[in-house]
């Protein structure tokens, strides 16, 4: 199922299938590895709609929650 | 010859520029220090050739101000070195291969070698200059490995030959990883571990907390040895004999000695003698001031400051605070130019350039000027409030931070424009280089004599102008009202706000021989930092909001210097002060 990266569970990982966004925030994503078909493992989200800090190829970055919210990614998750 | 160096932020450009100039440079390893870039030079088979450390950027379509500059310099290069963090090899050949379309010579510096063998990644350098078709060497910065080898191949590096269309960039890119680089999965290290932690919900916080209460308490330390240990003890048994017989010879009185040595203070036995703090004269306060009060502060903040940037905890405290800073209108990032500012706020100042909008830039600025005290201030402040503690701390830096939030609230709600969200890398933590860190002490201890010390000497000097002349008595009695019904300090006070304009830490030292209360000191303080900062942070205020905006950022500061100072002191009144 696709669901936003914000939503994702500490420590579950997802592959980007679709970013929503202009070219302006996909440019930006895209410099820090996070595009479609990119694996992307939640590491923890800060309370009160702070940032949400993931994965990605093996290095740590932060996303604000708006942003986290436009990256749609693929989970496995049972039913 | 311009050779640029380019890469990502947080790959060690810094440090590799360190290694090939031997210049003086910050090394810092989070986005934002190297905004202005830092130019040396470096010995090429006996000809000099320019380096410069271009700003860390992600692409040549620039997003922010630091990018664009980059893609301007990349215009003027004779040869670019393209600095790649080994350990993120996918993220880092965007640039690069957008460098090799350019037609530039290009040379690509594979660097924290060291840290991608310890992850387990492997990466074959000779496949990857035949995919690049230019040389490739693996460096490691902080232990200077391969950098020889850098420069003795400048001369054969290439222009790029790749060519390939906007959409099948990623699809080359990812082509040359995996023909070049294979990791071996290991178990997260403790780095890792700890990296994890530190911007956890609940963890986060904590840790960031005690980060910043070890960080206080090594700041207080460090600094008050070194006052109680090694200054002061300089100061009254090597000076002061010789300013004494110094004022002997001058005869105790008249110009000269006013101005060199200053007012000599009447003791209990009816002596009079030299005190460093009062005498305010050039040779005795003047000196005394900068290298014996703020100096030590200076010291220890930026060895503080220099360690959690070099270790790489800055961006983490950044994520942290996103939430809080957001409600005042800024940016998790902008903890950086208000830490800074801590030190002093001219460097803060021009930190909040990186602030991607104006909205940003104006309420992160003006916060800065406001609310954050500098070190010189605080050192002062420390010396007139040491005796009572926690009692004369806490209201001071408890009002200062409780104006900070609301201030920057209020800003928001009034402000237009939109505060983009944080986007942001997280460099793993890393063990600091200490030559670096040792290094980038130097330069700023060495910055803050060369800046304040000449500044102080000449407060004090307008300090004894001011007083002479009656200057100081006059506009003590046309602040009266102010000064005595609004913030219920004496009027001569005023002398304390005039000349902090030009130095806070000379204002805070003219306010010790008014025998002040508490209840005062705290008001004085809290006043002197909020009014208006010191005249060198108004200038790249001017330069950094236009005039406008300073403009708009010098009425809120005589708003809040009126209404906090006032509602202090009548605050403290009714508690009993």
């Amino acid at each position: 199922m696709l669901i936003p990266v914000d939503r994702l569970r500490a420590g579950e990982s997802g592959v980007v299938r679709r970013i929503e966004g202009g070219r302006g925030i996909l440019r930006r994503l895209e410099a820090m590895g996070v595009r479609p078909g990119k694996v992307v493992a939640k590491v923890s989200t800060v309370f009160m709609g702070g940032p949400v800090t993931v994965v990605v190829d093996g290095r740590q970055m932060a996303m604000g929650r708006g942003i986290a919210g436009r990256v749609l990614v693929e989970v496995q998750r049972p039913e | 010859m311009l050779v640029l160096l380019m890469g990502n932020p947080n790959v060690g450009k810094s440090a590799v520029f360190s290694r090939l100039t031997g210049a003086n440079v910050i090394a810092s390893n989070y986005p934002g220090t190297t905004v202005e870039f830092t130019e040396g030079k470096l010995k090429l088979d006996g000809k000099s050739a320019q380096v410069i450390d271009v700003p860390g950027t992600y692409s040549l379509e620039p997003s922010n101000p630091a990018e664009e500059v980059a893609v301007e310099m990349v215009a003027k290069a004779s040869v670019i070195v393209d600095v790649i963090d080994a350990t993120n090899l996918e993220r880092n050949l965007n640039l690069a291969v957008q460098l090799l379309q350019t037609g530039k010579p290009v040379l690509i510096a594979l660097n924290m070698w060291d840290d991608a063998t310890a992850r387990g990644i492997q990466i074959d350098v000779e496949k990857l200059e035949e995919k690049l078709a230019v040389p490739v060497v693996p460096t490691c910065a902080l232990s200077g490995e391969g950098i020889l080898q850098l420069k003795e191949r400048l001369a054969e590096a290439a222009p790029g030959r790749l060519n390939f269309e906007e959409g099948e960039k990623w699809h080359l890119i990812g082509d040359i990883v995996e023909g070049v680089q294979q990791v071996t999965h290991r178990h997260p290290t403790v780095g890792e571990k700890i990296s994890h932690a530190t911007v956890h919900p609940v963890w986060g916080p904590i840790l960031a907390l005690l980060v910043l209460f070890i960080s206080f308490e090594v700041v207080r330390f460090v600094g008050e040895g070194l006052i109680g240990y090694v200054f002061e003890p300089l100061f009254e048994t090597l000076w002061l004999p010789l300013m004494s017989r110094l004022s002997a010879f001058l005869g105790g009185g008249g110009i000269l000695h006013d101005i060199l040595i200053g007012q000599l203070i009447k003791g209990e036995t009816g002596e009079f003698y030299i005190d460093f703090g009062q005498s305010f004269g050039l040779l005795t306060s003047g000196l005394f001031i900068p290298f014996a009060a703020v100096l030590p502060y200076i010291f220890a903040f930026y060895l503080v400051l220099s360690l959690l940037e070099d270790i790489g905890y800055l961006p983490r405290l950044g994520v942290l605070v996103d939430n809080v800073m957001h409600r005042l209108g800024l940016h998790g990032l902008s903890i950086v130019p208000m830490m800074l500012g801590l030190g002093c706020n001219v460097p803060g100042a021009l930190a909040s350039r990186v602030l991607e909008t104006r909205k940003e830039r104006f309420i992160a600025a003006t916060l800065l000027a406001i609310c954050v005290p500098c070190m010189a201030q605080i050192a002062m402040v420390a010396g007139l409030l040491g005796r009572y503690g926690a009692a004369g701390f806490l209201p001071v830096f408890g009002t200062l931070f409780l104006l900070w939030i609301a201030l920057g609230a209020l800003m928001k709600r009034f402000t237009r424009g939109e505060t983009p969200e944080i986007l942001v890398d997280i460099p793993p933590y890393r063990m600091p280089y200490w030559k670096s860190l040792l290094k980038k002490l130097w330069m700023r201890v060495r910055w803050f004599i060369r800046e304040a010390v000449p500044y102080v000497l000449l407060g004090v000097f307008i300090v004894n102008l001011l007083h002479s002349l009656g200057i100081i008595a006059l506009l003590a009695r046309v602040f009266r009202p102010v000064m005595t019904r609004v913030w219920g300090l004496p009027p001569e006070a005023v002398g304390a706000l005039l000349v902090g304009f030009l130095r806070k830490d000379v204002a805070v030292g003219m306010l010790a021989p008014l025998g002040l209360n508490l209840r005062q000191l705290i008001v004085a303080s809290v006043v002197l930092t909020v009014y208006f900062p010191c005249v060198a942070t108004f200038v790249v205020l001017f330069r950094e909001l236009g005039f406008r905006d300073l403009v708009k950022s010098a009425c809120i500061m005589v708003v809040v210097a009126f209404s906090v100072g006032g509602l202090l002191n009548y605050a403290l009144r009714a508690l009993g002060l």
